[in-house]
C-alpha cells in the first residue's frame, strides 16, 4: 500500500487568556490508501485539532500534511469531513444535505439525484429522504451525515468522534455498520476517538498519542481478522495494551 | 374538538359585541352629533357603501377600493426598496465585522428618528409625490429588516460553515448562498413581519400629508375636513384589515417557506 497522506513534525498551540498552550508537539506519521487509521489519545489530547488541520480548517504552526505529495493549505474537495454533532443542514431534507456536496460540483441534477439516492441506501435511511434532521434520532442523523460526505467520493474521509454521541447500543451496531460500509466504498478513513474498544474494533492501525502536549506515543497494527470478535483474547489483549500505553 | 372552535368562536362575537354595544351606547348617551362622532350601526352602513361606490361617495371622490390601490401602492414601493438595502447591507454587516463597525455608528443616529420627522424633508426633496409617500414607508421598514438579517446572518453556527467547507463549498460567495442566507431566513422574515407592519402605519402618515389625492391616509383627513366620522372610522377599520391580512400572509409564507423551522424549539 501507498502512502497518500504524510503528516510531518505538526506543532500547534492556542493562546488562552492566561499563557500559550501546545497541544501538538510534533506529530508525524503517514497514512495509507485504503486504510482505516484510528487516531486516539484522552480527552482533550489535541486529536481533534490534528484531524481540523488535515481537514485544512485550522492552521498549523510549523509542519506540513502532504496530500499525494501537495501541501494542504485549506479545505478541499478532496477531503470530507464528519463531526461529533453531525452539523448537517437543518434546512435542509435529509436528501438535500446529501446532494450538498454534488450542487458545489456542479453535477448534473439527474445523476446527482440517482448518486444520492444509492449513498442514502448504503446507509440504510431509504425512506426517510423528506425527512428534516430535527426529525431523526440521532443515529439516523449520524448516517445522513456519513452519506452527506461519501457522496462527495473524497479521497479521504475525515471522522471526528462521529458516535460519541450515542447511546451504547446505537454506538456498537454503527461500528459494525461503518466498518460494512468502509468495505463496500474502499475509502482512506482517519477516525479520531477517545474509545479504546472503538479504535481497536474498526481500524487497521491506530496512531496512539500522549495527554497534552499531544506527541505520537506508537503505531499499532492490528492484526485481527474481520469481522472482530471484541471479546476474543487477542483483543482484549490489545485494548491492555494500548490502555497502559497511555496511561504511560 | 368541535365543541371547542366553537366555543373560540363564541367568545370572539361576544368580545366584539360588548365593544360595538358599548360604543353605541356611548354615542346616544354622550354625543348624539353625527359630525363628531358615529355610532357602529351608522360606521358599518358607510363602510359597505364605501366598498360597492355608492354615488353618494363616489360624487366627493371616496371611493375605498382605489384608494386601497394607491395605499398599497405607496406600500409595496416603499417596501421593496427596503428589502432589497435592509436585506443586502444586513447580510453584508452580519458577514463582516468591519462592515458592521462602520455601518452601525450610522444606523444607530438615524433608527431613532421617527419616520413622521422625515415628512419635511422628504416633501422637500421629492416634492408631493408617490416617491415621497413611498421614501417615508422605506425608512420605516428598513431597520427592522437590516438589524435583523444582520442578526440572522452573524449568529449563523460556525459548524455549519465548516461542513460546507468540508464538503467543498469554499468560494464566499457559495458560502454565503448555500449556508448562510438559507440559515439566516427565519430572522430575515422576522425582520420582513416587523417591517412591514412599520410599513403600513408609515403610509398613513405618508398619506397624511397629501403627496396623492388618494389613498387611505389621505382620506382620512379629507373626511375630516367634511365633518363625516362615519366616514374617518369606515377608513381606519380599512387600514386596520389590510394590516392584519398582511401580517397573516407574511405568517403563511413563513410557515411554508421555512417548514424546517417546526418543532425545532421544542428540540
Amino acid at each position: 500500500m501507498s502512502e497518500l497522506l504524510q503528516i510531518r513534525n505538526i506543532r500547534k498551540s492556542f493562546d488562552t487568556h492566561e499563557k500559550r498552550l501546545l497541544v501538538l508537539d510534533g506529530i508525524s506519521f503517514d497514512v495509507r490508501e485504503g486504510e482505516f487509521i484510528s487516531i486516539l489519545g484522552p480527552s482533550g489530547c489535541g486529536k481533534s485539532t490534528l484531524l481540523r488541520i488535515i481537514a485544512g480548517l485550522e492552521k498549523q504552526d510549523e509542519g506540513e500534511v502532504l496530500l499525494r505529495g501537495k501541501r494542504i493549505k485549506g479545505p478541499g474537495q478532496d477531503r470530507a469531513m464528519v463531526f461529533q454533532d453531525y452539523a448537517l443542514f437543518p434546512w435542509r431534507t435529509v436528501l438535500g444535505n446529501v446532494l450538498f456536496g454534488l450542487e458545489i460540483r456542479k453535477i448534473p441534477k439527474k445523476e446527482a439525484l440517482e448518486k444520492a439516492i444509492r449513498f442514502i441506501k448504503l446507509v440504510g435511511l431509504e425512506g426517510f429522504e423528506k425527512s428534516y434532521p430535527h426529525e431523526l434520532s440521532g443515529g439516523m442523523r449520524q448516517r445522513v451525515a456519513l452519506a452527506r460526505a461519501l457522496v462527495c467520493e473524497p479521497e479521504i474521509l475525515l471522522m471526528d468522534e462521529p458516535l460519541s454521541a450515542l447511546d451504547a447500543q446505537t454506538r456498537n451496531l454503527m461500528q459494525v455498520e461503518l466498518v460494512r460500509i468502509w468495505n463496500e466504498t474502499k475509502k482512506t478513513i482517519i477516525y479520531v476517538t477517545h474509545n479504546i474498544e472503538e479504535a481497536v474494533y474498526m481500524a487497521d492501525r491506530i496512531a496512539v498519542l500522549s495527554r497534552r502536549p499531544a506527541k505520537l506515543l506508537d503505531l499499532v497494527e492490528v492484526n485481527l481478522e474481520r469481522p472482530r470478535d471484541r471479546f476474543s483474547k487477542e483483543f482484549i489483549d490489545l485494548r491492555a495494551r494500548i490502555f497502559r500505553l497511555i496511561q504511560g | 374538538m368541535r365543541f371547542e372552535i366553537f366555543k373560540e368562536f363564541f367568545i370572539f362575537f361576544i368580545s366584539i359585541g360588548v365593544f360595538l354595544a358599548l360604543w353605541e351606547a356611548y354615542y346616544w348617551i354622550f354625543i348624539q352629533n353625527p359630525f363628531v362622532l358615529s355610532p357602529p350601526s351608522k360606521v358599518l352602513v358607510t363602510f359597505v357603501q364605501l366598498i360597492v361606490g355608492d354615488p353618494k361617495f363616489t360624487e366627493t371622490g371616496f371611493s375605498m377600493p382605489i384608494d386601497m390601490i394607491y395605499s398599497l401602492y405607496h406600500y409595496l414601493y416603499g417596501f421593496f426598496f427596503a428589502i432589497i438595502v435592509g436585506f443586502s447591507l444586513g447580510l453584508i454587516a452580519g458577514w463582516s465585522k468591519k462592515v458592521e463597525k462602520f455601518l452601525y455608528p450610522i444606523i444607530e443616529l438615524i433608527r431613532p428618528i421617527p419616520p413622521i420627522a422625515w415628512i419635511p424633508i422628504a416633501i422637500l426633496l421629492l416634492k408631493l409625490t408617490h416617491t415621497a409617500a413611498a421614501f417615508i414607508i422605506f425608512i420605516g421598514a428598513v431597520f427592522p429588516i437590516l438589524l435583523n438579517t444582520m442578526y440572522g446572518v452573524s449568529s449563523v453556527e460556525k459548524k455549519y460553515v465548516e461542513a460546507a467547507m468540508t464538503l467543498g463549498a469554499t468560494k464566499t460567495t457559495t458560502l454565503l448562498r448555500k449556508v448562510i442566507i438559507p440559515a439566516s431566513m427565519p430572522a430575515f422574515f422576522n425582520g420582513l413581519r416587523v417591517g412591514s407592519g412599520v410599513a403600513w402605519m408609515c403610509v398613513v402618515a405618508a398619506e397624511l400629508f397629501g403627496v396623492s389625492q388618494y389613498g387611505l391616509g389621505y382620506k382620512i383627513q379629507l373626511a375630516r375636513l367634511y365633518h363625516s366620522p362615519d366616514v374617518v372610522i369606515s377608513y381606519m377599520l380599512a387600514i386596520g384589515i389590510i394590516g392584519l391580512i398582511l401580517d397573516r400572509l407574511y405568517r403563511i409564507a413563513e410557515s411554508r417557506l421555512i417548514r424546517w423551522r417546526r418543532g425545532f424549539v421544542v428540540e
